[in-house]
């Protein structure tokens, strides 16, 4: 080993980055929680429909922080790799139990990075099912994360405390002050060519970003009109939208919805694989066609879609996200005709929702008996 | 603290179990051993093949790269990792769909390279801008009044002055890289440009 890289190396540089990471995994952990909670509604979540970009910001900063996560990461583990062949390499059975628990942090926390980077690009390398592994995964990395500042709390404490460099250091070349700079940097860089997906402002420097933002009428899709096997159905003569409540029901022809009270909002579509982007949407509040089958303001309500049962082709919106004037059927998109591959010809537009809940193509709509 | 300690860590202990309770309990056995190879895999991909190989680089690069330009090329070796790393899953586009334009719809191997560019370039003007600062220094030797050292004999910038006189003989363990031009030297008589050739300090020793 090299001296000058052992003199980098050292507690000063890893308890640094280590705060930094136990940041960013915090803010990972919370958003990825917030986002679970809205796609598995339990009865003591409550998510406000306000402000309206509530859920671009969370699911964005969950995404963004998992990949400033990564150079930190990289400098982190670089920091103290070295230990790993410290002797004694098995020891007695604290070590062996101190060992084993930077194991799953290690591990645990290489899962999250690795699927959730490969997820935004929608590379399904991996043969499990995504959304199941990182949720129950994040647990694990988290706890294990938390039991590492429990064991290291006195060493962090200790560093922070002391000058980063030795007195010693020679006044040329890398000291740790310029490792812990080129990690800020690498992580500025990480954001920069990534971040673009959900900040416009930076697309331009988005170079490894997995959307580019543009997509038909200006916005990105994620399953499309072909995927779901809606192109005939949704095109079709015979179409209808069915609004049930009980058994009271309305059916609309897309020229009868044409002819409803339209509304005009300005919503992001948000999407959990972090991109996202404001659009101008147009079409009829939901609550009014719930008031016409007379349904109640507190109600849940059911979206269902043309596309064939699958895991996102029926949704519930709480009542209070179905109630709210900003929640649309929309007909129109910045402008123009839903786009067959945006749900025509018509979808659901709600604030702080993740797009995969935001169903499109819809062919009925039902009040959900209290 | 050790209340603190033991808040924590118990927390930590429970929230990791209920972690593996929930994939023990969500996936059939044949999920869980590739979940299990999954997560080992980036372990040993990491302990044994990707660290191993940047200590070699950093080995190499210690012996071969001037001391003075360590600091900026290991920025961006760092860098270059990092935007190498990202671009794993997007440069030939994987995840691409035929039927969904809009998925990785940039031009990625455009985008790593001019990245990369970028970086390089950079590293490289930093480095042209200190070493140009270095000979400004010394052919306009400055403001003599307010020198605190006679070790000092590299600088008239105000701040490393100001530094300076705050530590007179530390070697301003706290300047960082961007502070190397102005630190003290061992010879008492040369700037940093011309340090690129020198023996190494103590601590650094092969």
């Amino acid at each position: 080993m090299n001296k000058a890289a052992s003199t980098l190396r050292g507690t000063a540089v890893t308890a640094r980055v280590g705060v930094a990471l136990g940041v960013l995994i915090t803010v990972c952990f919370v958003t990825g929680l917030i986002s679970h909670f809205i796609q598995h509604p339990q009865p003591w979540f409550i998510w406000p429909a306000h402000p309206v970009w509530l859920y671009r910001l969370t699911q964005g900063l969950h995404v963004a922080c998992g990949i400033a996560v990564i150079p930190l990461l990289v400098v982190k583990l670089w920091s103290v790799w070295p230990k790993l062949f410290e002797r004694p390499i098995i020891g007695g059975p604290v070590r062996q139990l101190e060992r084993a628990s930077i194991l799953v942090l290690v591990a645990s926390m290489l899962f999250q990075v690795s699927t959730g980077l490969l997820n935004i690009a929608q590379w399904y390398y991996f043969q499990f099912f995504f959304t199941t592994s990182h949720y129950a995964m994040a647990y694990v990395a988290y706890g294990a994360v938390a039991v590492h500042v429990a064991v290291k709390l006195p060493v962090v404490r200790g560093a922070l405390g002391e000058p980063v460099d030795p007195p010693s250091v020679p006044s040329v070349g890398p000291s740790r002050r310029s490792v812990l700079w080129g990690t800020a940097a690498a992580t500025v860089l990480a954001t920069l060519v990534t971040a673009g997906q959900a900040v416009p402002l930076l697309r331009p420097l988005s170079v490894l970003a997995p959307r580019s933002g543009r997509g038909p009428q200006d916005v990105p899709v994620n399953r499309s009109a072909i995927a779901a096997g809606v192109i005939a159905s949704a095109q079709s003569p015979d179409y209808r939208l069915t609004v049930t409540n009980g058994d009271r029901s309305v059916s609309y022809t897309v020229e009868d919805l044409h002819r409803m009270r339209q509304q005009t909002r300005t919503l992001p579509m948000s999407c959990v694989e972090g991109w996202s982007v404001s659009a101008e949407w147009t079409g009829i509040v939901l609550a009014d066609l719930v008031a016409a089958v007379g349904g109640s303001a507190s109600s849940d309500v059911r979206m269902i879609s043309l596309e064939p049962p699958g895991p996102y082709s029926r949704t519930i919106i709480p009542a209070r996200h179905a109630r709210d004037a900003d929640t649309l059927i929309a007909l129109r998109l910045n402008g123009q005709p839903l786009d067959l591959d945006h749900g025509y010809p018509c979808r659901l537009i709600a604030p702080t929702r993740p797009g995969v809940l935001q169903t499109k193509w819809l062919t009925r709509i039902e009040v959900v008996a209290q | 603290m050790t209340a603190t300690r033991l808040l924590i860590g118990t927390a930590g202990l429970g929230i990791g179990v209920y972690g593996l309770l929930v994939l023990l309990t969500d996936n059939p056995w044949i999920i869980l051993v590739r979940i299990a190879v999954w997560a080992g895999a980036g372990v040993v991909i990491h302990d044994f093949v990707f660290a191993p190989v940047c200590a070699a680089l950093g080995f190499v690069g210690g012996r071969l790269i001037p001391r003075s330009w360590r600091a900026a090329v290991g920025v961006a070796a760092l860098c270059s990792i990092v935007l190498g790393l990202l671009a794993i899953p997007v440069y030939d586009r994987p995840g691409a769909h035929l039927d969904n334009p809009t998925v990785l719809d940039r031009n990625y191997h455009h985008g790593l390279w001019v990245a990369l560019a970028v970086v390089w370039v950079g590293a490289i003007a930093y480095l042209a801008a200190t070493a140009l600062a270095g000979l400004l220094r010394r052919a306009a030797p400055g403001d003599d009044q307010r020198r605190s050292t006679s070790t000092d004999a590299d600088s008239s910038e105000s701040d490393s002055i100001r530094r300076l006189a705050a530590v007179p003989t530390d070697p301003d363990p706290v300047g960082g890289d961007d502070a190397q031009p102005h630190s003290p030297s061992r010879s008492g008589m040369v700037t940093h440009a011309e340090q690129v050739d020198e023996p190494p300090g103590p601590e650094t020793d092969h």
